[in-house]
C-alpha cells in the first residue's frame, strides 16, 4: 500500500513529466520557438522595454523645473519641433538645415558616414587582398594592420587631438603649409570633419579588412585556376570571381560599419568637440546633459529610425543577393 | 542509441528522449540556479553595504553621515574625520565618505540620478557652484536657512565672500517650492535668498605672471601694487607686450578661448564684465527669473570686449581692432582649455597666464623644480578691467572681475539623518577645520579670514598670493546659472569663439546670440 509520501512523490513526478510530454507533441518548428522563449524574454527585457520606455519619454515635455525626468504628455511635439528647426536654439546645432550642411547634425553625420565608410571599405579591401596572399612576414603585416583597431577611442582621439594641438603637434603646421587647413583646425568644422574621418579610417579599415578577408578565404581557389586556363586577366578574375563571391561578406561588413558610423560620437568629442562638429549622437548627449530628457529621447529615436532605414537598404540588398543565388 | 546522438527526424524516438531530458535538465539547472541565488543571499549577504554608510548608526543627534567627496578627501578620510571631530562635531556622528568622479559634469549627472530616485544617501553632497541652483529650483536640497544655527548663518554673512553664497541661494525663479515640507524642513525652492549650500571650496582666477621678466623689462610690480590694485586691460597689454619683447619666451599672455563651457562661464564672462557688459543685465538678474530678465549680449560693452579680445590675439591688423591695445596672445588660445594654456607658463615659456588658483600651486612647484626659476618669480594680480563699476550701466558690473568657481556642501532631503548632516556642515565652517582644509587638503575656502596672511601664516606657496586672491574673491562674478544655462552656455561659447577666431563680426554674432538666448529663455 502506497504511503502518503509515495503519493506526494508521484504527484510531483507527474507534474514534472507533464511539460516534458507536452514537448513531444510539438512540431520541429514549435519546439524551436519554445527554446527561443527564454532568449526572447531576455531580449524583451533588456532591449525592447528600454526602447518602448524611451519612445514613451520622447512623447513628453522636458521637465527642467521638477525632480521628475519628464513632464506632461505632448504627443509628437518634440519630433515636429526638432524636424522643423524650432528646437535649434536648444540643440546648439540644428538637427537638419540644408543651408548649413556642416553645422547640421544629420547632414554632418551622413557626410561623415558616406566618406568614412567608402574609404574604409576601399582601404580594407586592399588590405584584405594583401593579407590573402602568401608571403614571408604575413603574420607581422596582419599585426601591423590590426594594431589601430585595438586602440581605444579615447586614445585614438587623444593622438589626433595632440597632433593638431597648437604648440604640441606638428599636424596643423604641415597641413597649413599644404594649404589644406586653417590656423585652428580643431575649431573649424570642415577641418575637424577631415581629422575625424582620417582618424576613423586609420582605426577602422582593419575591421573591414578582417571581415572581407574572411570572405576572400572562403573563395574556392580552383575557380582562379579555371579562369587562368580560360585566359582571364587579373581584373577579370576580380570582377567575375572575387567580387561576386565576397559581396555577401562585404555587405555584412558595410552594414556593421555603417550602423557604427551613424552613431559616431567618441572620436568627435575627443578631438574637435561636438560644438565644432555636431553629429546625431552629439545632440542626444548634449540634450541629455542639459536635463532635457524628453528631447534627448526624441533625438535618439529619430537617430535610431535613420539608422534602421540605412540598415534596411543593406538588408534588402542582401536578400536580393540570396534570392539571386 | 545514445541519447546524445542528434535527432534525425521528428518521429525519431531518440530525439523524443533527448527533448524530454533537455527540458528536465533545464528545469533542474534552473532550480539549482535559483537555489544557488538563495544560498548566495544567505550567510554571506549583508556583510557589506557597498555604499559606505558605515555601521549601524546611533540614535539621538548622532548616527551615520555619508559625504560625497573627491578622491583627495576620501584618500585622507581618517584625517578629515578627525579634523571634523576636532572642530567640535559630536563623536556620535559617524562620518563616512563616498568617492565621486573628479569631473564636474559626471558628478552632476550622478547626483541628479540619485536624487530623482529618492536615494537616502549620501547625506551630504559636494556640489559645483556652477550647477547647485538647478537642484534648488527642483526642490532637491534641504533649506539650510531653516536648519543652520543662527551663529553659523551670521558667520556666513559676516565672513564669507558674497559670490559663492549667491550661487547657493534660492533664486527668483524658485519661488513656490511646491514640494516644501515645512514640518521637516526638507523642502527646497523656498523664498528667494534662502540658503541651500555652504561654500566648501572656492576658486577665483587671477593673472599669474613672471615677476622676474616684468622687473627685467623695467616695471615695478611691488611699487605699483599690482597684487591688489587692478590695472586696465590697455596697460596690461602694454606691460605684457613690452616684457615679451624683452624676454626669451615663446608666449605672451595665455588664456582659455576654445569653444567650451569654460569660455562662456568664465573667461569671456570676465572679459565682458570688466568692460561693463553682461549676459542678462546686472547681478540682480543673474539667476533669473528665466524668461523675464533682459538679454543684454548685443550691447556695446560686449562688442567692445570682443574687439579687445580680437586685438589681443590678432593685433592691429584685425578689422575690429581697438586702438591702444597690443597683440599679446597666441593664436593657439582659440583652441586652448586649461591644461594646454597652463603648461607653457609652468615651463617658464610665457609671460602671463589667466588661471584658477591651482595654477599658482602648479607654477610655484614647477618653478622650484626647474632650478632656473624660483617660486618668488611668480607674481599674481587681479584680472584687469576696462571700465569701472561707476561707468557700467549695470550695478555690480565693471572693474576687475573673476569668474566664480568652487563647490558647496548641500544636504540630501531624503536623508534619514538631516540633523547630523547639518552638524557636519557646521563643523566644516569652524576655523580649525577651514585651516585643515587650507593647509592639509590645499583648498581655498569661502571664509575671507583665511585670505589674510596674518591669520594663516606663511603657507607655501599661497602666502604671497592671498591678498590677490582676496581681491579676486571680493569681485567674483558667478555664471548666470539657471535650468537653461547649459543650453545657453554652449550657444555663447560657439558664438564668442567664432567672433574671436575672426569668423564672425561682433555685432552680427551677438545679434544672433541674443536671438538664441531669448528663444531659450522663452522655451520653459
Amino acid at each position: 500500500m502506497a504511503t502518503s509520501d509515495e503519493h506526494g512523490r508521484g504527484r510531483v513526478r507527474s507534474a514534472a513529466v507533464a511539460p516534458a510530454n507536452w514537448t513531444e507533441r510539438l512540431s520541429e518548428q514549435g519546439f524551436a520557438y519554445v527554446l527561443l522563449v527564454p532568449t526572447l524574454l531576455l531580449v524583451s527585457t533588456m532591449a525592447l522595454w528600454p526602447l518602448v520606455s524611451t519612445f514613451e519619454m520622447s512623447l513628453r515635455a522636458d521637465a527642467l523645473f521638477s525632480a521628475a525626468y519628464v513632464g506632461e504628455f505632448v504627443g509628437f511635439e518634440n519630433y515636429v519641433e526638432l524636424l522643423t528647426g524650432e528646437r535649434n536654439a536648444i540643440l546648439g546645432s540644428p538637427f537638419l538645415d540644408f543651408g548649413q550642411p556642416f553645422q547640421s547634425a544629420l547632414t554632418v553625420t551622413l557626410i561623415y558616414v558616406a566618406i568614412a565608410v567608402t574609404l574604409e571599405t576601399a582601404i580594407g579591401f586592399g588590405q584584405a587582398l594583401v593579407l590573402d596572399q602568401s608571403f614571408r612576414g604575413r603574420r607581422w603585416v596582419r599585426v601591423a594592420i590590426l594594431i589601430p583597431w585595438a586602440v581605444p577611442i579615447a586614445i585614438q582621439g587623444l593622438i589626433f587631438w595632440l597632433f593638431f594641438q597648437p604648440g604640441i603637434g606638428v599636424g596643423t603646421d604641415v597641413m597649413q603649409s599644404l594649404g589644406v587647413f586653417s590656423a585652428n583646425p580643431l575649431i573649424n568644422t570642415t577641418d575637424t570633419l577631415i581629422i575625424v574621418i582620417v582618424a576613423d579610417v586609420w582605426k577602422t579599415s582593419a575591421f573591414m579588412a578582417l571581415l572581407i578577408l574572411a570572405g576572400l578565404q572562403s573563395v574556392d581557389r580552383s575557380l582562379y585556376e579555371v579562369a587562368r586556363v580560360a585566359g582571364a586577366s587579373k581584373v577579370q578574375q576580380f570582377r567575375y570571381i572575387t567580387f561576386p563571391l565576397v559581396l555577401p561578406a562585404l555587405l555584412v561588413a558595410l552594414l556593421f560599419r555603417t550602423i557604427q558610423s551613424m552613431r559616431v560620437y567618441g572620436i568627435i568629442e575627443t578631438t574637435g568637440g561636438c560644438s565644432t562638429l555636431p553629429s546625431l549622437t552629439c545632440l542626444v548627449v548634449s540634450t541629455f546633459r542639459s536635463g532635457r530628457y524628453a528631447t534627448s529621447a526624441a533625438v535618439a529615436f529619430i537617430t535610431a529610425g535613420i539608422v534602421a532605414l540605412v540598415a534596411l537598404v543593406y538588408i534588402v540588398k542582401f536578400a536580393d543577393l540570396e534570392v539571386g543565388t | 542509441m545514445s541519447h546524445d546522438s542528434p535527432p534525425e527526424t521528428a518521429s525519431d524516438p531518440g530525439r523524443s528522449s533527448s527533448r524530454r531530458r533537455f527540458v528536465k535538465a533545464v528545469g533542474v539547472a534552473g532550480a539549482v540556479g535559483l537555489a544557488g541565488c538563495q544560498d548566495g543571499a544567505g550567510p554571506g549577504a549583508g556583510t557589506g553595504t557597498g555604499d559606505g554608510t558605515g555601521g549601524d548608526g546611533g540614535g539621538g543627534g548622532g548616527g551615520p553621515v555619508e559625504m560625497a567627496m573627491p578622491s583627495n578627501v576620501t584618500d585622507r578620510a581618517e584625517d578629515t574625520r578627525q579634523a571634523l571631530y576636532d572642530a567640535g562635531l559630536s563623536e556620535d556622528v559617524e562620518v563616512s565618505f563616498l568617492s565621486t568622479s573628479e569631473i564636474s559634469g559626471d558628478v552632476e549627472a550622478q547626483y541628479r540620478s540619485w536624487l530623482n530616485a529618492g536615494r537616502e544617501t549620501p547625506d551630504v553632497f559636494r556640489m559645483d557652484s556652477g550647477w547647485t541652483i538647478p537642484f534648488i529650483v527642483r526642490d532637491q536640497l534641504v533649506n539650510l536657512s531653516e536648519r543652520l544655527s543662527q551663529e553659523a548663518l551670521s558667520m556666513l554673512d559676516e565672513h564669507y565672500f558674497e559670490a559663492p553664497l549667491e550661487s547657493a541661494r534660492a533664486p527668483a525663479q524658485a519661488v513656490g517650492g511646491g514640494g516644501a515640507d515645512t514640518d521637516t524642513g526638507t523642502g527646497g525652492g523656498g523664498p528667494r535668498g534662502e540658503l541651500y549650500g555652504v561654500p566648501w571650496q572656492v576658486g577665483f582666477p587671477t593673472i599669474q605672471y613672471r615677476s622676474d621678466l616684468v622687473t627685467d623689462a623695467g616695471f615695478d610690480p611691488e611699487g605699483e601694487s599690482w597684487a591688489t590694485e587692478p590695472m586696465t586691460w590697455q596697460r596690461f597689454s602694454e606691460v605684457v607686450s613690452e616684457t615679451h619683447g624683452n624676454a626669451d619666451v615663446e608666449y605672451g599672455f595665455n588664456w582659455q578661448g576654445t569653444d567650451y563651457v569654460g569660455l562662456s562661464c568664465c573667461t569671456f564672462n570676465e572679459f565682458m564684465s570688466t568692460w561693463g557688459g553682461a549676459y542678462f543685465g546686472g547681478r540682480d538678474t543673474l539667476f533669473g527669473p528665466v524668461g523675464e530678465r533682459p538679454v543684454t549680449v548685443n550691447e556695446e560693452p560686449v562688442h567692445q570686449a570682443l574687439r579687445m579680445v580680437r586685438t589681443l590675439i590678432h593685433g592691429s591688423d584685425d578689422e575690429q581692432a581697438l586702438d591702444g591695445y597690443q597683440q599679446i596672445s597666441p593664436n593657439a588660445v582659440l583652441e586652448w582649455t586649461e591644461g594646454p594654456s597652463l603648461s607653457p607658463f609652468t615651463n617658464g615659456n610665457a609671460v602671463a597666464l589667466r588661471y584658477w588658483p591651482s595654477g599658482i600651486f602648479e607654477a610655484a612647484t614647477a618653478f622650484e623644480e626647474s632650478g632656473d626659476l624660483s617660486p618668488d618669480d611668480l607674481g599674481t594680480m587681479p584680472i584687469p578691467y576696462a571700465v569701472s563699476e561707476d561707468e557700467s550701466e549695470y550695478e555690480g558690473i565693471g572693474g576687475t572681475a573673476s569668474a566664480l568657481g568652487g563647490w558647496h556642501l548641500t544636504v540630501n532631503p531624503n536623508s534619514q539623518n538631516i540633523d547630523a548632516a547639518v552638524q557636519v556642515i557646521e563643523a566644516t565652517m569652524q576655523q580649525s577645520f577651514r585651516e585643515f582644509q587650507f593647509s592639509e587638503l590645499g583648498y581655498l575656502t569661502g571664509d575671507r579670514r583665511l585670505f589674510d596672511p596674518e591669520n594663516v601664516g606663511d603657507v607655501e606657496p599661497w602666502g604671497p598670493h592671498l591678498e590677490t586672491l582676496r581681491v579676486a574673491g571680493e569681485n567674483a562674478i558667478p555664471r548666470p546659472v539657471t535650468v537653461v544655462w547649459p543650453d545657453q552656455s554652449s550657444q555663447i561659447a560657439s558664438r564668442v569663439n567664432a567672433v574671436i577666431a575672426q569668423q564672425q563680426a561682433p555685432e552680427d554674432a551677438m545679434s544672433a546670440l541674443a536671438g538664441s538666448l531669448e528663444e531659450i529663455e522663452q522655451s520653459v
